[in-house]
């Protein structure tokens, strides 16, 4: 048994290598000088100049757009979600199953299908290519995602704390906010950042709803490749820049996330 | 609240679907002389066919790749182990990472100048041609590059599964001389099946809305090869303006996706009712 675990490790070890190493390459590619990349050596000089030049050019602008959509989406769900979730799980509610299948199918409809409403209510709104519009539509997949998470989290917390709390005379908003909110806070970072990631990840509603003013960092790595000449080395630093956040993020939540992914498709 | 947020779109989606809209003239908007006119145009496009039949092996070659090598693999790691455990985290790179970046990596991985891949099989001596603008291995290229985001999502939820499944039926069916193969199939995957089933509905799902991937390496082509029914929606409207053409077809896609939630739905009742 033992030696069948080391034999079982040892594969985990070698698949994981093989599985990464794509990305790794990538990682590589963003530290070599421009004329290197099509030499097939494996040894190189490593040099910044991928991430100097993207530093002076229009990469950071866009690095913030993203970050500002992400934001703005994560901490607005979060603000309506969670007291809906709250509500939710405290109220005898005989809907749920409901809620289950309309969350599912916010997140299963093909996004093409909210991209057209949307591009032209934006382009009446005059919200077309503005960080805030993009917010917005983040918003309506992530709604659903909160209320969905949270309402499992709140269900956790036991009823009688808030019940005592009543009694000493905490009002059921002030509860919520004392007790069961603190509570639940770990479930809340953890939503809080999946919805980050989903937001940060799109591609397909930044690359139709914007153009120059709100254009995210994703959208800009393809612009890279349609009109800089194949700028390899850059293309890849800005990879590597896109995706390091969304790292770090996945670390902290690692043993949330697949069940995050599933969201609707369980009860819990 | 929530449901305007959800159903608006979706009626303004079908109202556009019954009018010839186009930005070029705005009049179209409102125009329903010929409400299904739309519909009766996508039936008769070979073109929408051929996107519906290159979807469905699409779909159909990454589903069942990724639950046989998800299921693989979560067999091979399903052993008590810290130290696999900690494993774990590094399998979900590939289906955290965002989509763009994905495609970016697999573009690389398929462009010959630069490729590792097309280096080390040219100092083989295999030298092989761009995957990606032949127009019979395109769809596996695609294949391939989306198999290596997804495999993980399979694997880790069969790897849930699997340790949720009791030890005593194991041990029982050991002492009666089941074999390793017989104890697969007789105990453990009755057991994980209705993740198997979910795990594979999702990732249909998903499969159905690929669009990086696609988009950055091959736009559809070469000749229309890759062009799935998400792709060949999004061409019509977005790069030909035929806003009440692309909205039909987004219709018809969304009533797909939700005959297709709706069994999820069902199934991921049973998967924790049993």
């Amino acid at each position: 048994m033992i030696r069948r675990r080391g034999i079982a490790e040892g594969f985990g070890v070698l698949i994981l290598g093989v599985v990464l190493l794509p990305a790794l390459w990538l990682l590589q590619m963003s530290f070599r000088h421009n004329d290197d990349i099509m030499s097939a050596s494996w040894r190189f000089v490593p040099t910044l100049e991928n991430y100097t030049s993207l530093w002076n050019g229009q990469f950071p602008g866009s690095f913030v757009h993203s970050l500002l959509a992400s934001g703005f989406s994560t901490a607005f769900s979060l603000l309506l979600g969670v007291p809906a979730a709250y509500a939710l799980a405290r109220a005898q509610f005989r809907g749920a199953r409901q809620i289950g299948l309309w969350i599912l199918a916010t997140r299963m409809a093909p996004p093409i299908a909210f991209t057209i409403p949307f591009f032209l209510a934006f382009t009446w709104a005059g919200l077309m290519d503005t960080v805030t519009g993009l917010a917005l539509i983040y918003v309506t997949f992530n709604l659903a995602l909160v209320i969905w998470s949270m309402r499992g989290f709140f269900a956790a917390v036991p009823r009688s704390l808030e019940e005592a709390a009543w009694i000493d005379g905490c009002g059921v908003w002030s509860a919520f906010l004392r007790i069961a909110l603190p509570l639940a806070a770990p479930g809340l970072a953890a939503t809080g950042i999946l919805c980050f990631i989903l937001s940060w990840n799109d591609f397909f509603f930044a690359l139709i709803l914007t153009r120059t003013r709100a254009m995210t960092a994703p959208v800009a790595i393809v612009n890279f490749m349609q009109y800089a000449g194949w700028e390899w080395g850059k293309i890849a630093a800005a990879g590597v820049l896109v995706m390091l956040p969304v790292l770090v993020f996945t670390f902290l939540v690692r043993a949330y996330l697949v069940s995050g992914l599933m969201a609707g498709g369980v009860k819990e | 609240m929530l449901a305007v947020v959800t159903l608006g779109p979706a009626a303004y989606l079908l109202v556009t679907s019954l009018t010839p809209l186009t930005p070029v003239n705005p009049d179209t908007a409102f125009d329903f002389s010929d409400p299904l006119g739309n519909y009766r145009q996508i039936i008769a496009t070979d073109e929408f066919w051929d996107s519906v039949w290159v979807q469905i092996e699409l779909s159909v070659v990454t589903v069942v790749t990724q639950v046989l090598v998800g299921l693989g693999l979560a067999l091979l790691l399903d052993r008590p182990s810290r130290f696999l455990e900690a494993l774990r985290t590094g399998f979900l790179v590939p289906m955290v990472l965002p989509p763009i970046v994905v495609a970016i990596i697999w573009k690389i991985i398929y462009t010959p100048d630069i490729s590792p891949l097309h280096q080390l099989l040219a100092w083989l001596g295999l030298p092989i041609h761009s995957l990606i603008t032949d127009a019979r291995t395109a769809i596996w290229a695609i294949a391939a590059a989306d198999t290596w985001e997804w495999f993980p999502f399979t694997m880790l939820m069969l790897l849930a599964a699997l340790q949720m499944v009791p030890k005593e039926p194991q041990e029982a069916a050991r002492i009666d001389g089941a074999n390793a193969t017989q104890l697969f199939w007789h105990v453990r995957l009755p057991y994980i099946r209705p993740t198997l089933v979910v795990a594979a509905l999702f990732r249909l799902i998903d499969s159905i809305k690929a669009f990086p991937l696609i988009y950055v390496l091959t736009d559809g082509g070469p000749g229309g090869a890759t062009e799935v029914t998400n792709y060949y929606a999004f061409q019509q409207t977005f790069n030909f303006s035929y806003w009440g053409y692309g909205s039909a077809v987004a219709t018809l896609m969304v009533a797909g996706v939700f005959i297709l939630s709706l069994v999820v739905n069902r199934m991921g009742g049973e998967a924790i009712d049993d």
